[in-house]
């Protein structure tokens, strides 16, 4: 074997060896969180945000708001409840809480009150500054607002399935529950529809 | 939060203690060494060992250490072992996770690639991406349901249910014939069991009585008959229901069964227990020897004798005498071999701080030797088929390359290049004849279920296989339970063999 011939060898080795080496797995790239990425078909941020956003706006544009408002001359105070997971899928439901508690208390017409979670932890922490804190930094117990509305609601899923055809119909019901009465102010429903479709083969 | 909590399970960590055993160590240490020698030291028998010695955490190291080994073709065996290794660890979390990763990946394989089939055409079956049988892929969603179970995450367990009526949905449409596997009446019935203890009841209903139809139609082939808690649960929840028609009829179907009602169960504590019998079948070859001449027929003859088993045969010594014969085929057939467990009925007992004593035993409700049985039997047929045309299409490869190679050689050359070659391919041909052996091995042969309402309090639980002694030193015969009003508490149990 000549020395060209090895040196041209050597040469297409390298070359492929750099190649290889400049291959990647995987690839990252940075997007705005406002894109929408609907990779399987699950539920997904965007529909967390989009549901929220679109069922908040409704429930404001209500009648419930101004006959509360102007029987008691003060905004309605609201607090979160449970969002009830009934789907095929294992959402996270807190991030959907936490959409609907940003477009609630961003819309500047009604208080919100902090969720039961939340509160258990806030009420640790004026017991323990009843215990540590300087007393005229002490906030005293009993003091929260009541809420006189909750919120609550469930993720339902609907799923057909064929040929590797896959119907998802996302069904979201949120209501507005008046906390003294139990009566139903308001009932909203967002529905999303998702077709999912698989090649059953590629080369 | 539900209501109602989940207690730790019979298999939680600290009854494993943090150190793997000495002898899931040496297992361990054997499997590291040997996998470096080649792929022939069967994992499954040192997780065996480690189970046996009940030891999962050791069980579940040899299944994580051989991941590489399984290969990208087997990513969705690896999630299955690993998800039942983790589980009996008491790595719930974990267990949940490899798990949703395996059935993620299963998704992705129902596109298949041209590529990969072909290679798998031209050499075996192997080279294809492990799936499951239908049966496995419902355990995945029935194993994650159960995790969730016993971490008290009931809304998520409930995911699992309804993520296991959608695939026995999607399995029914697609399976025409009525015997085969279509429903599974296990998966049904603990849907039932999850969606009752969340209170639920209409949908445990629907559950009880998909279950109890599946059971039946099965019952021919799956070897499980209809448990009698089934039918007690089926005539409960149809009355809590006030369903009369369909009490009136199970009424008439199980004369003797008696139950107590939906109401007077709400104030006691639920104790459901899962117990993982023996170990699942595995696989192995079965190689069928097809000679084309009388020479041939002879070689195999000898090779073979007439009543020596295939299975035996050394493969080495028949790739170089069929390769250098040149007509013989050889195809490769999955086989089954059960590995039946001992224990036909456990009993775990529960005694209480005053002294009263449960008993609760155990009834078979998913025979996964009969479902893997099934499930061969259903594909056998297609995988002859193609196991024939694969073994005919390599020979004609190797005799056109011989042939072509004779040509190319020259008329002085060409005997003994036609030797060389043929021996080359056609013992090519016959070495990479293989059946494809795969199953989720860390199965058990039998699942056993229990499910019994107690008055609230702490409980001493014991748990021993009907007629055999309580084992002092076995660490999964004892532990303590607190059970609280409506509750419900999920015990799993793995009993070898």
């Amino acid at each position: 074997m000549s020395v060209l011939h090895r040196g041209q060898i050597g040469l297409v080795a390298l070359a492929v060896l750099s190649l290889v080496g400049c291959a990647q797995e995987t690839r990252i790239t940075r997007v705005d969180s406002g894109v929408v990425t609907d990779l399987s078909g699950r539920w997904n941020d965007t529909d967390s945000r989009i549901v929220a956003e679109s069922m908040v706006k409704e429930a404001l544009e209500y009648q419930w708001l101004n006959n509360f408002s102007s029987s008691k001359h003060r905004q309605p105070v609201v607090v979160v409840g449970t969002i009830q997971n009934s789907s095929h899928e294992h959402i996270n439901v807190n991030t959907f809480v936490a959409d609907l508690e940003r477009e609630l208390t961003n819309s500047q017409k009604i208080t919100f009150v902090a969720g039961k979670g939340d509160r258990e932890e806030l009420r640790t922490e004026r017991k323990e500054q009843a215990m540590y804190a300087r007393e005229d930094t002490q906030k005293a117990p009993g003091k929260e607002i009541g809420a006189d509305f909750m919120m609550k609601g469930t993720i339902a899923t609907i799923l057909d399935e064929a040929d590797g055809t896959k119907a998802v119909f996302y069904q979201v019901d949120l209501q507005m529950v008046d906390l003294e009465s139990n009566a139903k102010v308001w009932f909203g429903q967002k529905k999303i529809k998702k077709v999912v479709e698989k090649k059953r083969s590629i080369f | 939060m539900s209501p109602l909590a989940s207690r730790p399970t019979a298999f939680v960590p600290a009854r494993w203690g943090v150190l793997i055993s000495t002898q899931s160590f040496f297992a361990l240490l054997a499997f590291v060494l040997l996998t470096g020698c080649g792929p022939s030291v069967n994992r499954y028998l040192l997780i065996e060992a480690s189970l046996r010695a009940h030891d999962p955490k050791g069980a579940d190291a040899i299944v994580a250490v051989a991941e590489k080994d399984y290969g990208s073709k087997s990513r969705v065996l690896y999630g299955m072992d690993r998800g039942m290794t983790l589980q009996l660890a008491g790595d719930y979390q974990q267990s949940n996770a490899v798990l949703e990763q395996a059935e993620e990946e299963l998704d992705r394989l129902y596109t298949r690639r041209i590529r990969t089939e072909t290679l798998a055409f031209m050499t075996n079956d192997t080279a294809l991406p492990y799936e499951g049988d239908p049966y496995e892929q419902v355990l995945i969603n029935v194993l994650k349901a159960l995790n969730y179970a016993v971490l008290g995450q009931w809304q998520d367990a409930l995911v699992e249910a309804r993520r296991i009526d959608h695939r026995l949905n999607v399995l029914s449409d697609r399976t025409k014939e009525k015997n085969a596997y279509r429903d599974d009446g296990f998966a049904r019935y603990l849907s039932g069991i999850l969606y009752e203890s969340t209170g639920d009841v209409n949908n445990a209903f629907i559950a009880y009585r998909k279950a109890y139809e599946s059971l039946e139609a099965t019952r021919a082939w799956s070897h499980t008959a209809v448990p009698s808690q089934l039918r007690v649960d089926l005539l409960r929840t149809a009355e809590a229901l006030h369903f009369t028609q369909e009490l009136t009829e199970y009424q008439s179907v199980f004369p003797t069964t008696r139950w107590e009602t939906s109401q007077a169960l709400q104030q006691l504590a639920q104790v459901v227990v899962i117990s993982y019998n023996g170990r699942a079948p595995r696989k192995e070859d079965q190689f069928l020897d097809l000679p084309i001449s009388l020479d041939a027929l002879q070689l195999v003859l000898l090779n073979r004798g007439f009543s020596q088993s295939s299975r035996h045969s050394n493969r080495a010594v028949d790739t170089a005498l069929y390769g250098l014969n040149g007509r013989v085929i050889r195809v490769a057939l999955p086989r089954l071999v059960p590995q039946k467990t001992r224990v036909p009925v456990d009993r775990v007992r529960l005694i209480s701080d005053n002294g009263i004593r449960v008993t609760l035993n155990t009834e078979l409700v998913h025979n996964v030797t009969a479902m893997a049985d099934k499930a061969l039997a259903e594909r056998m047929a297609g995988v002859t088929v193609k196991a024939l045309a694969r073994a005919a299409t390599k020979f004609a490869l190797a005799e056109g390359a011989t042939r072509g190679a004779q040509h190319a050689a020259g008329k002085d050359a060409a005997p003994w290049v036609g030797l060389l070659v043929g021996l080359l391919t056609k013992g090519l041909a016959v070495a990479s004849e293989e059946a494809d052996k795969r199953s989720w091995q860390t199965l058990p042969d039998e699942i056993h279920l229990a499910r019994a309402w107690v008055l609230p309090g702490r409980y001493e639980v014991q748990s021993q296989a009907a007629g055999g002694p309580l084992d002092p030193l076995n660490p999964e015969a004892m532990q303590t339970l607190s059970l609280g009003p409506g509750e419900t508490t999920v015990l799993i149990q793995r009993v070898m063999p």
